[in-house]
């Protein structure tokens, strides 16, 4: 036996990895993870019924989700090369912070907070309308609803507090009843329309998909800023769950698979809602699109397999939410861009813990403020404003890549088109359709509240949240000075020149 | 050969006590003592860089508190970090090593808050397969 030396005791640690992330992690888990995280019974849910109602867009809902999937698609191979550089969890944040310098970066990061802010009280309010018609009341008061949906952020806050993880199996078998729930849905419907003819039912025809059928320019615009919402979210997760794949499997066979699957049940359901209820019934009840339709469709009690289908979507959505705001906030306060409480980890749940309370309160606190409005779907409102925000940072997440990159555009076609046009078309359509919106709901009546100070409230709960995202910052700059001393960098040749071949074609 | 033990450590009051009676052990048997900090990355909620980077930190920092609770200890002490949920990790550790024991501390709360909040000990009793020794927490 010797005795111990702990002259250097640092010097002994040593990391085992035990490979768990390079075997556990296989090419089914990646397509679940990334579709997972998209969660598309829950979008579709919370979703259809505000495309349905933007004026003009009759019939052509499924075109604009179709449309909606290029731009998205470019913004993701943006994600994909800015990640090679630089793995963090900031993302945009930190990306807008190396491309273009500390200010943009940190409103790169605000508008990534606001966004999951944002979309709290949407889920809230959709997990509190299901979690009633699971039990059969479809018509709650507001304030049932809301006290639902609180009692939901706080059981997500402290799941992901507590770091309680579903295994790769769960996961798998959860997504799997909800695909399976909504294509017997979409087929069951369908099969209706054409055999049954039910009230209000209409066939579909070509001219649904086809976006150059659609009459105006604005209308296709409000189409595809709100679809622009069902692809958030499905970016991140597979770019990122790359790096973790076994490396012999080509890599982005996973994020071209969830993709499709995405693109797939999004345009097949719906398609089937519109067919089945017409283009009036999603528009009337843009909170709660698919439970009073999968009563006519499916019948009691089989409805609510299509209710628990979007609830469980809702829970994944709602950690996919509050999981990456609590690492951008974690990875903003280590590189000094936030106070520093954010930057620790709980002791023993070696979660993002302050993190993770301030984004489940700053929600709760939201969804209240939002709620105490009603009847005036301020809710709705602040999901116009949500999908502007994201809008904002996709587009120039693009820009930076492109910016970033800038030096090795030319050197091949293959960079020219993955990490120049590519990105940089994403980019330039959302921010297109970014400023055509920003048009649009400025004005008093397009709101679905009242409006503010003669602006509509969609924009005008945007320019608030712009407001306070400068005030911060500058609080942040007084007290805080360094990190806005950073100087914008360029990416290293090398990290071009090993990217896999073909990874988006 | 079976050799050695592997004690968790998390820097609570019963992970303390847990090295203390590991050392102990190390020593009556005149085995090496492995101290192992064990975290797992969830690769649900996108990326986790450096979030993993003060996952790192903060298990350094925990080791070198545990090492330093063994400085006079006359055993071979190691130190090690595994990236894996604790209790398995803890299982995989002692496999690796041949380890004769595995040594944990409880955090001295009811069984209710411990299934809620997910406790270690109860769960490397079930996934064990070699001797677990548990140690309650000092009062």
């Amino acid at each position: 036996m010797e005795s111990a030396s702990l002259a250097e005791p640092v010097a002994r640690i040593q990391v085992e990895d035990k490979g768990l992330k390079k075997n556990a992690i296989t090419f089914l888990s990646n397509v679940v993870i990334g579709v997972a995280s998209t969660a598309p019974a829950y979008s579709l849910a919370a979703t259809l019924g505000y495309i349905a109602a933007v004026t003009g867009l009759g019939i052509h809902s499924p075109a604009v989700i179709l449309v909606c999937f290029f731009p998205m698609a470019a913004i993701a191979a943006a994600y994909y090369y800015m990640n090679r550089a630089d793995p963090d969890c900031g993302t945009t944040f930190s990306w807008m912070t190396r491309a273009m310098g500390p200010w943009a970066g940190w409103q790169g990061g605000w508008a990534i907070i606001v966004a999951d802010v944002l979309v709290m009280p949407s889920l809230a309010s959709v997990a509190g309308i299901y979690t009633f018609s699971l039990f059969g009341n479809s018509n709650p008061s507001t304030f049932d609803v809301t006290a639902v949906g609180i009692a939901w952020i706080v059981i997500m806050t402290a799941i992901c507090y507590i770091g309680i993880e579903l295994s790769a199996r769960t996961q798998q078998l959860l997504l799997g009843m909800e695909f399976t729930t909504l294509v017997i849905f979409a087929v069951v419907a369908l099969v209706k329309v054409y055999t049954g003819h039910p009230a209000h039912s209409i066939q579909p025809t070509a001219s649904w998909f086809n976006p150059f059928n659609i009459s105006s320019l604005s209308a296709l615009n409000g189409g595809i800023l709100l679809a622009v919402f069902i692809y958030w979210g499905w970016d991140s997760g597979v770019s990122v769950n790359e790096e973790t794949e076994n490396s012999t499997t080509a890599p982005g066979r996973a994020a071209i698979v969830s993709t499709f699957v995405l693109v797939a049940i999004y345009l097949l359901v719906s398609t089937a809602a519109q067919a089945y209820g017409g283009v009036a019934s999603l528009a009337a009840h843009p909170n709660d699109v698919l439970a009073p339709l999968g009563k006519g469709v499916l019948g009691s009690p089989l409805d609510k397999l299509l209710v628990i289908a979007v609830l469980s979507s809702a829970s994944a959505s709602t950690q996919t939410t509050i999981l990456p705001t609590a690492r951008t906030t974690l990875s903003m306060a280590r590189m000094k861009a936030l106070p520093r409480a954010f930057g620790t980890v709980h002791p023993r749940f070696l979660s993002p813990g302050f993190s993770t309370i301030a984004m489940g309160t700053a929600s709760t606190l939201v969804y209240i403020l939002l709620s105490v409005t009603s009847p005036a779907n301020l809710i709705g409102d602040a999901f116009t404003s949500l999908a502007l925000t994201i809008a904002f940072y996709y587009g120039f997440t693009g820009f930076a890549c492109v910016i970033f990159y800038r030096r090795e555009l030319f050197k091949s076609a293959k960079n020219f088109l993955y990490i120049g046009v590519l990105p940089f078309f994403g980019g330039a359509v959302l921010t297109f359709v970014l400023i055509k919106a920003i048009v649009t709901y400025s004005d008093p009546h397009s709101g679905f509240a009242k409006p503010f100070l003669g602006i509509g409230s969609p924009v005008a709960i945007a320019l608030l949240t712009i407001i306070m995202g400068i005030v911060f910052m500058i609080i942040q700059r007084v007290t805080m000075p360094a990190f806005f001393r950073r100087k914008p960098e360029v990416a290293d040749p090398a990290l071009v020149a090993s990217s896999p071949a073909g990874r988006w074609s | 050969m079976s050799a050695g033990v592997v004690v968790g450590y998390d820097g609570s009051a019963g992970a303390k006590e847990a090295v203390r009676v590991a050392l102990e052990v190390g020593k009556a048997y005149a085995e090496r003592v492995v101290i192992a900090f064990a975290y797992e990355l969830s690769p649900v909620g996108g990326e986790l860089h450096d979030y993993h980077a003060a996952l790192k930190e903060l298990a350094t920092q925990r080791l070198v508190e545990a090492t330093a609770l063994a400085a006079g200890a006359e055993v071979d002490v190691e130190a090690v970090i595994v990236e894996q949920a604790p209790a398995p990790a803890l299982v995989a550790l002692a496999a690796e090593r041949g380890a004769r024991v595995i040594v944990v501390g409880t955090r001295g709360e009811s069984p209710i808050r411990g299934a809620l909040l997910g406790s270690t000990p109860h769960k490397l009793l079930h996934l064990s397969d070699r001797p677990v020794l548990i140690v309650p927490v000092p009062n």
